[in-house]
C-alpha cells in the first residue's frame, strides 16, 4: 500500500469527531427529554391535586363494567354487527374456570342504555322464563342495583326471538325497570341476548350471571359498578387542562373516564418545509425509543405501558409517534391516590415537534462540518503524503540512476539540502554513492596503476634477458632463457591487458564522433571475422540498405571485435556464431550469438562490470581473460548513449547491444 | 668512431642493462640516474642520441623538463622517451615537446636499437645530398626513406619514426589494406588495437594541419588501413 493510501486512511480517523458528535447531541436530546419530561410530571401532578381540590369524586377501585358511547343507532335485534366496533372491549363475566363463556357489552345514548350478552353453550336446554323449569335450564341472571334496590331478572327463551324476562322478586318500585325485554338469537355455538334499558331507569352497578344445564353451579348475583365516560368530569378536566395538552383520566381498570384539551398541531409550516432526509436522520439516529401502543383519544380503555404503571402507583411518562408522524407526543401518567390506593390515573399528552428540528439542525450541521473537517484533513494528509512519496521517489530514482551510472559520484542526489529525515536519508545516501564511487574508482583504476607499477619491473626481467641472450651459456641454458622470456612475454601481455580499459576510456574521452555507415562497418568486421572463426559457422543478418549512426566507427569495431573473441571463446569446433544487425527506432540493434554453454544466471547482469570473467579459471588460454573485453564493451556502448547485455538462448548465448549514438556537440563557433 | 649515447633513467638495473645493451652493439653509452647528473654532464658536452624516462626519482615529469631544456641546446639533437606511462597524454606531451620517438618500457631491446640506428641513418641523410632511388612519390606525397621525411605538396609533415614506419608500410603497397598486426610489425612496437588507432589519429591529424583536405588514409573496419591509390 502507497504512502498516500495509509495517510489517507489515517485521515479517516476524523471520522471519530462525528461520532463524539453524534453522542454529545444525543446526550443533549436526552437532558432535554428529560426536562420536558419532569415539567409534564409536575404538570399532571398539579392536575391531579387540582382534581383533587375541585372535589371531583374519585372513580371507583376494583372491577367495573364499561359502559360505553353508543357507536351509532343501536337496533335491539340479538344480532352483534352494531357492536363490532366495541366488541374488543367486551368483558368476560363467566365463572371462574372459564371466565370466556359469558362476554358483556354495554353501551348508551342520550335515551337508552344497551345490553348485549354472549354465551358460549353448545347444549342447550330450551325453556321460556316464565317455565317452572327455567331455574334448571339455560339461563342468564340480571342483577340491577340503584341505590339500595336491587332487582333480579331471569333471562330465558325457548327460541330465538323477541323475549320477556322474568322478573324476580318484588317489582313495585320504578326507580329500576319492572319489565325487562330483548331479543334472543342463537346458532350451534352458543346464544346471545340483547336488551335495552331506559336512561332514566339506569342502575348504578349491574350484575350478570349465566347457568348452563350442562353444567350446574350457582350462578354469582355480584354486581359490578358502572362506569361510563363522564360530561361533567370532562367538563371539570377541561377547566383545568393547559392550552395545547390533552388530559385524560382513567379508572384503575383503564377505562377513560373523563377527558379534555387537545394536543397543540405541530406548525404545519415547518413540517412541511422539513426535507424527508432530516426526518430520516432523526429517526435512525436520534428519536427516543417510540411507543406503538394505540393512543387515539377516542379510546374508551388506554393499554400502555405508562397507564399501568400510573395505576400500579408509579409516575411514568413515554413518547408517542406523533399523528403526522413527524412530531413526537410525550405522555405523562401519574397516580390518583385516596387513602394509598390507586383510584386511577391522570395521563397528560402534550406533542413536542421542537426537539427534532432542534437537534436535527446541530446534527446536521455538526456532520456538514466533520465532513468538511475530514475533507480538508484528507486533503491536506493526501497533498502532504504526495509530496513526500514524490520527494521519496525523487530520492528513489536519483538513488538508482546514480547506481546504474556505475556508482559515479556525479549525479547529484536531490534532498541533500532538505532539513528533515528524508534529508538526512539523502545525504546518507549520497555519503554511500561517494564512497561507492569512490571504491569503484579505486577497482577501476586499480588495474591500470598497478599496471603501471609492473612496467618496470617488467622492463629489468626483459632487458636483462635480451642481455643474457648475448652471454656465452650452455645451450641447456638457453632453454631456461627461452622460458624466462615467454613468461615474461606473458607477463607483458597481462600488464596490457590491465591497462587497456583505462587506455579505452581515454580513447573514448578522446574520439571525435562522425557520421558514418554503421552497416558498412559490420559488413566489413564480419568479412574480417570468417577467417578467425572457421571452422565455426559464422551467420550474418546484416540490412543491405545503409544506417547512418554518429559516433565512432573505430570504437563500435572494436566492441564488435570484443564480442566476437568472446564468442569464439565459447562457441565449440563445430558451433555456429551469428551476427544480426537490426535498425531501432532511435538507434541500431546488434546481436552477436554463440552456441556456447548458457550463462550462469547470476553473472548474466554482472558480466559487463569490470574484472569479471565466466571463463573457467583452469583452461589457460595463450591470452589472459581479466575480465576486461566486455567492460571495454560496456564502455563503448554506454559512449554511444545506449545499453548492452547477455542473455541465454535455448542453444546458446546472445550478446546485444543498443547503440543510439553519441551526442552531437555543438560546431566550434557556431 | 663510436657514436655517444646517453641513457637519463632513474632505476639502475634498467640503466645497466640499457647501457651494456648499447655498448655491446657497439655505442659509447653513458648512463644518468637523476636530471640534475644529466643537465651537468650535457652543460659540459652534448651526446648525440639522448634516451629520457620521464619520471626521475622524485621528479615526476623531471624527463619532460629534461627534454625541453636540451631542445633549446639543439634542435637536431635526436631524443627518445623511454617509459613506463602509456597514456596518449604522455605521449602527445612528450611529442610536443619536441621528442623524435616515444617508446614505452615494454619495448625489446632489440626494438629500440632498430629506432636508434633509424635515428641515426636519418642524422646522416639528412646531411647528404638527396639521393634519388630512395623516394617514394605518390600524389602530393614524397617519401624519402633514408632521411625518414615525408613531404606533402611540399610542406614537411613531422612524424616520428614509428609514425613514419606505418606511413611508410602503407604507402609501399597503396590500396593493399595493411592489418594491425602488420601496421605493429613494421614499426617495431607492440602496443594493442587502441594505441594503434590513436598512432593512425595523430598521423591523421599531422597530415590535416597542412593540408584540412587529407583523406588518404582509409580506415578499412574489422582488417585494418590503406593508403588510398
Amino acid at each position: 500500500m502507497s504512502l498516500r493510501f495509509k495517510l489517507l486512511l489515517i485521515a479517516l480517523s476524523t471520522l471519530a469527531l462525528p461520532l463524539a458528535g453524534w453522542l454529545f447531541v444525543r446526550q443533549m436530546e436526552q437532558l432535554l427529554r428529560q426536562g420536558q419530561e419532569q415539567t409534564l410530571i409536575a404538570t399532571a401532578n398539579a392536575l391531579a391535586q387540582s382534581l383533587d381540590v375541585l372535589g371531583v369524586p374519585q372513580p371507583p377501585t376494583g372491577s367495573a363494567l364499561y359502559v360505553h358511547r353508543a357507536p351509532g343507532r343501536m337496533v335491539v335485534d340479538g344480532y352483534g354487527d352494531d357492536w363490532k366496533l366495541l366488541a374488543p372491549f367486551a368483558q368476560k363475566l363467566g365463572p371462574a374456570s372459564d371466565p370466556g363463556k359469558l362476554t358483556l357489552q354495554l353501551c348508551d345514548d342520550d335515551a337508552w342504555v344497551y345490553l348485549y350478552a354472549s354465551v358460549r353453550d353448545a347444549t342447550r336446554d330450551r325453556v321460556d322464563a316464565n317455565d317452572p323449569r327455567a331455574s334448571n335450564a339455560d339461563h342468564l341472571t340480571l342483577t340491577l342495583q340503584r341505590g339500595d334496590l336491587i332487582r333480579r331478572y331471569l333471562i330465558a327463551s325457548a327460541a330465538p326471538g323477541h323475549f320477556d324476562a322474568l322478573t324476580l322478586g318484588d317489582a313495585s318500585d320504578n326507580a329500576l325497570p319492572t319489565i325487562v325485554e330483548g331479543v334472543w338469537q342463537e346458532d350451534g355455538s352458543g346464544y346471545r341476548v340483547e336488551l335495552q334499558l331506559p336512561r332514566a331507569q339506569m342502575p348504578d352497578r349491574l350484575g350478570l350471571g349465566v347457568f348452563d344445564s350442562a353444567a350446574p353451579a350457582p350462578d354469582s348475583s355480584d354486581t359490578l359498578p358502572l362506569l361510563h365516560e363522564s360530561k361533567t368530569l370532562s367538563a371539570q378536566l377541561a377547566r383545568i387542562v393547559p392550552d395545547g395538552m390533552r388530559v385524560r383520566l382513567v379508572s384503575d381498570e383503564g377505562w377513560v373516564l373523563g377527558a379534555a384539551g387537545r394536543l397543540a398541531d405541530a406548525s404545519p409550516a415547518t413540517a412541511a418545509k422539513r426535507r424527508w432526509i432530516e426526518g430520516f436522520v432523526y429517526r435512525s439516529l436520534i428519536a427516543p425509543q417510540v411507543s406503538r401502543a394505540n393512543f387515539a383519544p377516542s379510546l374508551p380503555k388506554l393499554d400502555a405501558t405508562e397507564v399501568w404503571q400510573a395505576l400500579s402507583g408509579i409516575t411514568a411518562t413515554a413518547w408517542h409517534a406523533g399523528v403526522d408522524g413527524d412530531n413526537v407526543v410525550l405522555a405523562a401518567a401519574v397516580p390518583l391516590k385516596a387513602n394509598a390506593e390507586v383510584h386511577g390515573a391522570l395521563l397528560l399528552e402534550r406533542t413536542s415537534a421542537t426537539l427534532p428540528l432542534l437537534t436535527n439542525r446541530a446534527l446536521l450541521s455538526l456532520g456538514g462540518a466533520s465532513l468538511l473537517a475530514l475533507i480538508i484533513a484528507g486533503g491536506i494528509l493526501f497533498a502532504f503524503a504526495s509530496v513526500l512519496s514524490l520527494r521519496i521517489r525523487r530520492l528513489r530514482n536519483a538513488a538508482e540512476h546514480a547506481l546504474r551510472a556505475g556508482g559515479r559520484g556525479d549525479v547529484p542526489l536531490p534532498l541533500t539540502n532538505a532539513r528533515d529525515e528524508l534529508g538526512d536519508l539523502a545525504r546518507s545516501f549520497s555519503r554511500l554513492l561517494e564512497e561507492s564511487a569512490a571504491y569503484t574508482d579505486y577497482l577501476r583504476t586499480l588495474a591500470s596503476k598497478l599496471s603501471h607499477e609492473l612496467h618496470t619491473p617488467l622492463a629489468i626481467v626483459k632487458s636483462s634477458l635480451d642481455n643474457l641472450d648475448h652471454q656465452a651459456m650452455p645451450a641447456d641454458a638457453r632453454t631456461y632463457v627461452a622460458r624466462a622470456r615467454d613468461g615474461a612475454e606473458r607477463l607483458g601481455a597481462i600488464v596490457r591487458a590491465m591497462s587497456q580499459a583505462s587506455r579505452m576510456e581515454r580513447a573514448i574521452a578522446a574520439a571525435e564522433p562522425e557520421d558514418f555507415d554503421l552497416a558498412a562497418v559490420v559488413r566489413g568486421c564480419v568479412d574480417s571475422y570468417r577467417p578467425l572463426i572457421a571452422p565455426r559457422r559464422l551467420d550474418a543478418d546484416l540490412p543491405y540498405e545503409p544506417m547512418p549512426m554518429h559516433g565512432a566507427p573505430e570504437l563500435i569495431a572494436q566492441a564488435l571485435d570484443k564480442l566476437v573473441d568472446n564468442a569464439r571463446g565459447f562457441a565449440p569446433e563445430d558451433g555456429w556464431i551469428r551476427i544480426a544487425l537490426n535498425a531501432t527506432p532511435d538507434g541500431a540493434h546488434i546481436a552477436v550469438a554463440n552456441s556456447g554453454p548458457p550463462l550462469p544466471p547470476a553473472m548474466q547482469d554482472r558480466l559487463f562490470d569490470s574484472l569479471v570473467s565466466v571463463r573457467d579459471a583452469g583452461a589457460r588460454g595463450d591470452t589472459p581473460h581479466l575480465g576486461f573485453g566486455l567492460f571495454v564493451v560496456r564502455l563503448i556502448v554506454q559512449a554511444h548513449r545506449g545499453s548492452a547485455s547477455a542473455h541465454n538462448l535455448s542453444d546458446g548465448v546472445e550478446f546485444t547491444l543498443e547503440l543510439r549514438g553519441m551526442p552531437r556537440r555543438p560546431l566550434a563557433g557556431a | 668512431m663510436a657514436r655517444h649515447i646517453a641513457i637519463v633513467e632513474d632505476e639502475p638495473s634498467i640503466r645497466a642493462n640499457y647501457v651494456e645493451a648499447l655498448t655491446r652493439i657497439g655505442y659509447q653509452v653513458q648512463g644518468y640516474g637523476s636530471r640534475p647528473d644529466a643537465s651537468r654532464a650535457f652543460a659540459l658536452r652534448l651526446p648525440e642520441l639522448v634516451i629520457i624516462d620521464v619520471g626521475l626519482g622524485d621528479e615526476p615529469e623531471g624527463g619532460f623538463d629534461l627534454c625541453r631544456e636540451l631542445r633549446g641546446k639543439s634542435a637536431a639533437l635526436p631524443i627518445i622517451f623511454l617509459t613506463a606511462r602509456d597514456s596518449d597524454f604522455d605521449i602527445i606531451s612528450g611529442l610536443r615537446l619536441g621528442a623524435d620517438d616515444y617508446l614505452t618500457k615494454d619495448v625489446s631491446l632489440h626494438h629500440l636499437a632498430a629506432r636508434i640506428s633509424a635515428l641515426f641513418r636519418r642524422m646522416d641523410a639528412l646531411a647528404k645530398p638527396m639521393s634519388k632511388e630512395t623516394v617514394v612519390e605518390h600524389g602530393p606525397l614524397k617519401l624519402e626513406a633514408e632521411r625518414m621525411r615525408i613531404t606533402w605538396n611540399g610542406a614537411e609533415v613531422p612524424l616520428t619514426v614509428t609514425e613514419f614506419w606505418m606511413v611508410h608500410t602503407m604507402v609501399r603497397f597503396p590500396g593493399h589494406v595493411k592489418n594491425r598486426d602488420q601496421l605493429m610489425r613494421e614499426a617495431q612496437v607492440v602496443v594493442d588495437d587502441a594505441t594503434i588507432t590513436s598512432h593512425i589519429k595523430r598521423i591523421r591529424k599531422k597530415f590535416i594541419a597542412i593540408d584540412p583536405a587529407f583523406d588518404a588514409i582509409e580506415t578499412v573496419h574489422g582488417a585494418g588501413y590503406r593508403w588510398k591509390p
